[in-house]
């Protein structure tokens, strides 16, 4: 196990005051929480923040942690004999639910027994969890099943709290958007002492899409198409997110980034989304000499277009 | 393999079907009533109905909610702050959707 330098976490002295780490703490609380920076690290970085501070703001936790970290062999990475025991702490409100509820195994060892006193202190009904499920576009739209594993913190038959990994089959529905939580009554955290068990929240996550963008349930798509195609119109299959395809119309004299909208065709649902088609020309790199001199005849043929026409001057 | 399927849990999309009362409103965030209370006398949460026990909020009220209870304590805000944060937030949401939208013109 490795030591955890709290001190270094927050930037702080070791003998900062209660204030200095308040301080240091709202800074980068502010600079990492999950909810203002969706940065990748930003939500680990915020946990570590958030331990630290739960140690260092509490001074007999505080104690306890400095007396630890004078024992602490450095490099031998062995706690000294008895670390982990012998302190005794209130506990803080346990909550399982939101972003600082995961502790390192160093804070677990130093301070596990406080969770479970505090869970013992739990209402008798059940908590409601929360989590979050990471789908495809394509489930969106023809519906999924997925299994989801969570978890758990449970308590064992010393009262202490134990994370075991539960296993949930999810049946997805159609039409689900980005940010929309799923609930699934019951399955939250089981009754205390025979009361019914909570609910399960899962909030849906759109894994990206090197294609499509999605807002809300409109969903938007580039198309390339070729210059006589947007020139003189056609019939394109566009692929949709499911697999399928469905036919657009593009009109002549179509130009590039022209928006076309296949109504209905985004996320469905009793009010479906759009699809909106981008049109992107595509030029062909002109090969062999008939082929340039098609290009010279197109442009014999137009002496009075001016793409830059609307650009001011020449 | 066939229990699997057998198994499978339906489920409700909550800002589409389940308009929330203040008490599951409150279960669902693991939150005091008298807490939510000040998150709507706060302008954070917008329920229909005259008083408390009339109140019913839209399925998206769940999100909020967490989300400033979240600031509430890891930020140490104080309810103005959190609700001004918390419609920031909402608003950032937006222009960055519209940013994404403009760029691909």
């Amino acid at each position: 196990m490795e030591f955890k330098d709290y001190y270094q976490t927050l930037g702080v002295a070791r003998d900062a005051s209660a204030d200095d780490i308040k301080h240091a703490y709202r800074r980068l609380a502010r600079k990492y929480h999950p909810d203002l920076n969706k940065g990748a690290e930003a939500e680990a970085r915020f946990k570590e923040v958030g331990e630290a501070y739960e140690v260092l703001k509490d001074p007999e936790k505080r104690a306890a942690y400095d007396d630890v970290g004078k024992r602490w062999q450095p490099g031998g990475g062995q706690p000294p004999p008895g670390w982990d025991s012998g302190y005794e702490f209130r506990g803080g409100d346990a909550d399982f639910g939101g972003f600082g509820a995961e502790h390192s195994d160093f804070f677990e060892a130093l301070f596990g027994r406080a969770r479970a006193q505090a869970q013992r202190r739990a209402p008798p009904r059940a908590q409601d969890h929360h989590a979050k499920v990471m789908i495809d576009l394509a489930d969106a739209y023809r519906g999924a099943s997925r299994s989801i594993r969570l978890q758990v913190p449970a308590l064992d038959a010393h009262g202490r709290v134990v994370l075991s990994e539960r296993t949930l089959d999810v049946a997805i529905p159609v039409g689900v958007r980005e940010g929309q939580h799923l609930r699934l009554a019951g399955q939250g955290a089981l009754g205390l002492d025979g009361g019914p068990a909570g609910d399960l929240y899962l909030e849906i996550v759109f894994r990206p899409h090197a294609r499509y963008r999605v807002d809300g349930r409109d969903v938007f798509v580039e198309l390339p198409v070729a210059p006589w195609e947007a020139a003189l119109g056609a019939g394109i299959d566009v692929p949709l997110p499911d697999g399928s395809a469905v036919q657009l119309s593009v009109p002549a004299g179509s130009g590039a980034g022209r928006k076309l909208r296949l109504k209905g065709k985004g996320i469905p649902g009793k009010t479906p989304g759009d699809l909106y088609v981008q049109l992107q020309v595509v030029v062909p790199a002109p090969g062999d000499e008939p082929q340039r001199q098609a290009w010279r005849d197109l442009a014999r043929m137009h002496r009075d277009f001016d793409p830059r026409a609307d650009q001011g001057g020449t | 393999m066939t229990q699997a399927k057998l198994s499978l849990l339906q489920c409700q999309v909550v800002e589409e079907e389940l308009p929330m009362s203040l008490p599951e409103l409150c279960r669902a965030c693991n939150a005091d009533a008298a807490l939510v209370q000040q998150l709507v006398e706060h302008g954070v949460l917008e329920p229909q109905g005259a008083t408390p026990q009339l109140w019913v909020f839209a399925g998206a009220s769940l999100r909020r909610t967490r989300v400033a209870l979240r600031l509430l304590r890891d930020l140490e805000l104080n309810l103005p702050g959190a609700a001004l944060a918390v419609d920031l937030l909402d608003e950032i949401a937006r222009l960055q959707r519209m940013l994404q939208g403009l760029q691909r013109e």
